[in-house]
């Protein structure tokens, strides 16, 4: 009993924090076509700074999420007008500006904080118990802010006037130009809420595991992962996919051993992709 | 405009006796310098010299593997293992896991040939992401996580590495020049002619599925040469070396070169390997330097390092125009 | 009969770009396909050419049945073609599309090309020779070393009609040849048709233009997808299921 409910709430938060920081890169790259191979050294940076506020201002952790998050959302700005905006439509030159923007993050937080094992403190203490069954109220809460978040998301996404205009211009973006909209208003808005996304999931997953300076390679393969079996351009794909992606992570280390569990699941999703290479809600391929 | 395959640099691609002599200096580098270290350095630019120039072999079909380092190591780790563990010569082993690599190569990327190059992206990543994860699980038979050791050596008994760099440059000028003959006849015209238009090139009897599984067979043969060579060098392999984060190094090898010549993934090589190693001493700052010439390259020259020269030679001649005018008014 | 064409249908979701389409071609006949915008005619060059599948239907080549078969296969057999939109290989010059182009005739084999043998030097030196004299035949040879994204539209579209004979078809498919040209050029392209009907290569095109159609020896007007008309362009030209079709009651040119 034990077992399963470790394993539920470790598949419910790996998912979310899946879908969380996959929702950010999709943002990038189903508007702008920008492949932000950067966004796993952003979600690392996110949990970095939540901790290194804490330690230094000696503010509670939620106090610092919230820091970190408008900290490393505001950088996503800067991100996007200075290295993105520039190259737009050049696929060469984007893959290499994220590496460089790779390499000084990471050394930086390697020369700072160097490679010990450090994590966040948890964001609740205690144990809920229902029946038989006991949880934890860490998971609890990091489960309950990534489905909030995620419900906040969909929201935005769907019903607001903002959120009307990204999916117009993942369509087609030189008709949202023609129709008034400000894209580079809202693909700043965008970037700044994907890599604010990404920060909250690198602190609560530094909460929930640790910190180390290469966690954002770690998920940046997932987050590349769960976008192409989602399907370009697709966001409830996403959803979808880091859901499996989430499952298979939690439930295949009890069935198969170690590296055979990751193996196993990429040759799962290798399976799905052959099925259906344009992903759940890709477009039709037709050559 | 110019093309995007910068064909008429022919002209201005050096003489031929200038890379005889180049060869030549490189040849004699041994001379120069003993100390074991900068050999292996100048070994491991050697390899993956190999690896990138093979990678651009690829990508002028308008194809963007994502898992060439996994391909590497799939070399590597097959002919590792088929000495450790079979007792077959290296000799034998190396370009026999080149071919194996080859098909292996091949059969992924034959569900992935007629479609649209962003999938064939997007395919390779996970296959080369499953390539690793494979090597991982493989328990003893791989080493897993804690890496291969014990690998049979090339030269077997022989300490000092200069054996071993006259190796690996013939291993690397072979290459070159076959990957040369490759892109420069009728076969790399038509995997460029793929690469701008698979609807014309089919059209003219091109086979479009064809070629590219070609372009991607000759890609990772050679890449899985280099790996196995590197296999029996090392005598040691871990798979962190052919990680995703090892695909995107090799890619910048490229992109920095230049990607649309020939010698330009040679010139990314030599430089993102060399020169940080000048800065070694800076130890754990010295990633800034491949970040600073990172940079330099993707503001200041869009055409990679290989563009340099004429770079130079444009903005000369702007200025010497502006003079001109300044003067007449 | 040459090129026979039965029941061709095309459903592209549930909306039907042609529908139970009959046609046939005989050696040597210079056949235009007209009928206006959308009828279908460029879908239908596309199915002939593989370019997509059809739903139902055969299409059948030189006693050859290509249905479904591979585009390039089908280049094999010797049907060349030009496309409306014209894509080129862009980065290459106009002397390299060309010879490029001829990729089957002669054929090396991939060992001959790749250790560079007698075999191969002399057919690339033939293929050279040959490129320049189609160049020269469309007017083309002053700017051999241009790339092609650099021409001017009409030069162009003449190195497309270039490119598809160097295929040596012996059915050629023109897909607009002559849009956007000026009338010099026009003037040349119907030279030049008239010529290559000359050297007995079988001739299919689609166009609005009249000037071409009046080349032709038989028209064929599709419209929905459907024959509604066949004949020589002069009868054609007054039928009234055609007038309909192009003007809803006005006359044709």
């Amino acid at each position: 009993m034990e077992l399963i409910t470790a394993t539920l709430t470790n598949l419910l938060i790996l998912s979310s924090m899946y879908i969380l920081a996959a929702l950010g890169f999709a943002f990038l790259f189903s508007m702008l076509g920008i492949l932000n191979l950067a966004h796993g050294v952003i979600y690392m940076l996110g949990g970095y700074i939540g901790l290194s506020l804490i330690m230094v201002l000696g503010i509670n952790q939620w106090l610092a999420l919230l820091l970190t998050t408008l900290i490393v959302a505001t950088f996503g700005i800067f991100l996007e007008k200075y290295c993105f905006r520039p190259f737009v439509g050049d696929f060469n030159r984007i893959i290499m500006v994220c590496v460089v923007i790779t390499v000084v993050l990471q050394t930086s937080v390697n020369i700072i904080a160097g490679t010990q094992i450090l994590s966040l403190p948890p964001f609740a203490e205690g144990v809920l118990r229902f029946g038989p069954a006991s949880v934890s109220y860490e998971r609890i809460v990091t489960f309950a802010i990534g489905a909030v978040l995620l419900l906040a998301m969909t929201w935005f996404v769907n019903k607001t006037k903002w959120g009307q205009q990204m999916q117009a211009i993942s369509q087609d973006l030189e008709g949202a130009y023609l129709q008034g909209i400000n894209v580079h208003r809202v693909s700043a808005l965008a970037t700044f809420m994907g890599c604010g996304l990404a920060a909250i999931a690198g602190c609560l997953m530094g909460a929930y595991l640790a910190l180390g300076p290469f966690m954002g390679d770690f998920m940046l393969v997932k987050v590349l992962m769960v976008t192409i079996v989602a399907g370009v351009g697709s966001l409830s794909g996403i959803f979808i996919a880091g859901l499996i992606l989430g499952s298979l992570d939690s439930i295949l280390p009890l069935l198969v051993s170690g590296a055979a569990s990751d193996a196993t699941a990429v040759g799962i999703l290798v399976v799905l992709l052959l099925i259906r290479p344009q992903g759940f809600f890709g477009h039709e391929i037709e050559m | 405009m110019d093309s995007r395959f910068a064909i008429k640099d022919r002209k201005a691609l050096l003489r031929p006796g200038v890379y005889v002599g180049l060869a030549v200096i490189v040849a004699l580098l041994p001379l120069l310098f003993s100390s074991p270290y900068v050999l292996h350095i100048l070994i491991l630019t050697f390899i993956y010299t190999i690896a990138a120039v093979s990678f651009r072999t690829i990508v002028i079909s308008g194809q963007f593997p994502l898992a060439h380092a996994a391909f590497m190591g799939l070399g590597a780790y097959l002919s590792a293992m088929g000495a450790k563990w079979l007792g077959m010569s290296p000799w034998l082993t190396v370009p026999l896991s080149a071919l194996v690599t080859a098909s292996i190569g091949m059969l992924i990327g034959y569900p992935f040939s007629r479609l649209r190059a962003l999938y064939y992206a997007m395919g390779s990543l996970f296959f080369g992401i499953g390539i690793i994860q494979v090597i991982y699980a493989g328990g003893s038979w791989t080493g897993g996580y804690s890496g291969l050791t014990g690998i049979p050596a090339l030269l077997p008994g022989i300490g000092s590495k200069v054996p071993y760099y006259y190796f690996f440059l013939g291993l690397a000028l072979v290459s070159i020049v076959a990957l040369y003959r490759i892109e420069f006849s009728r076969i790399g015209t038509n995997l460029k002619a793929i690469s701008q238009s698979h609807v014309v090139a089919s059209s003219v009897g091109i086979s479009e599925g064809g070629y590219r599984i070609l372009a991607v067979g000759v890609g990772c043969f050679f890449v899985g040469l280099a790996g196995a060579g590197y296999a029996h060098y090392n005598m040691v392999l871990s798979c962190s070396s052919f990680n995703f984060m090892a695909t995107l190094w090799l890619v910048m090898y490229v992109l920095i070169g230049g990607v649309n010549s020939f010698g330009g993934p040679i010139v990314g090589t030599i430089i993102l390997i060399i020169i940080p190693e000048y800065f070694r001493d800076l130890k754990m700052y010295s990633p800034f330097v491949t970040a600073v010439i990172l940079g330099i390259v993707v503001y200041l020259m869009p055409q990679g390092l290989v563009g340099l020269p004429r770079l130079v030679r444009s903005k000369l001649t702007e200025r010497r125009k502006i003079k001109k005018v300044s003067h007449a008014s | 009969m040459l090129l026979e064409i039965n029941g061709l249908t095309k459903y592209f979701g549930g909306l039907a770009a042609v529908r139970d389409f009959n046609m046939h071609i005989d050696d040597g006949e210079l056949l235009g396909l007209i009928g206006p915008n959308g009828a279908g005619k460029t879908t239908i060059f596309n199915l002939i050419t593989s370019i997509y599948k059809p739903t139902r239907g055969k299409i059948i080549f030189d006693g050859n049945d290509i249905t479904g078969k591979k585009s390039h296969e089908i280049a094999r057999l010797g049907i060349g073609r030009t496309f409306q939109l014209n894509p080129l290989f862009s980065d290459f010059t106009v002397l390299q599309n060309v010879s490029t182009s001829f990729h089957l005739h002669p054929k090396s084999s991939l060992l001959d090309i790749y250790f560079n043998t007698a075999k191969y030097r002399r057919n690339e030196a033939y293929i050279l020779e040959q490129s320049r004299e189609i160049l020269k035949m469309v007017g083309l040879d002053k700017v051999e070393n241009e790339l092609a994204k650099n021409l001017p539209h009409g030069y162009q579209k003449m190195l497309g009609i270039a490119r598809a004979l160097a295929v040596k078809p012996k059915l050629l498919i023109l897909d607009e040849p002559i849009a956007g040209m000026n009338p010099s050029e026009i003037d040349f392209t119907l030279d030049a048709t008239k010529k290559m009907q000359q050297q007995k290569i079988t001739i299919l095109l689609v166009e609005h233009n009249m000037k071409i159609l009046d080349l032709c020896e038989r028209v064929v007007v599709i419209d929905f997808g459907q024959k509604i008309a066949e004949g020589l362009p002069k009868d054609v030209r007054e039928n009234k299921d055609v007038i309909r079709a192009y003007f809803g009651g006005e006359r044709v040119a």
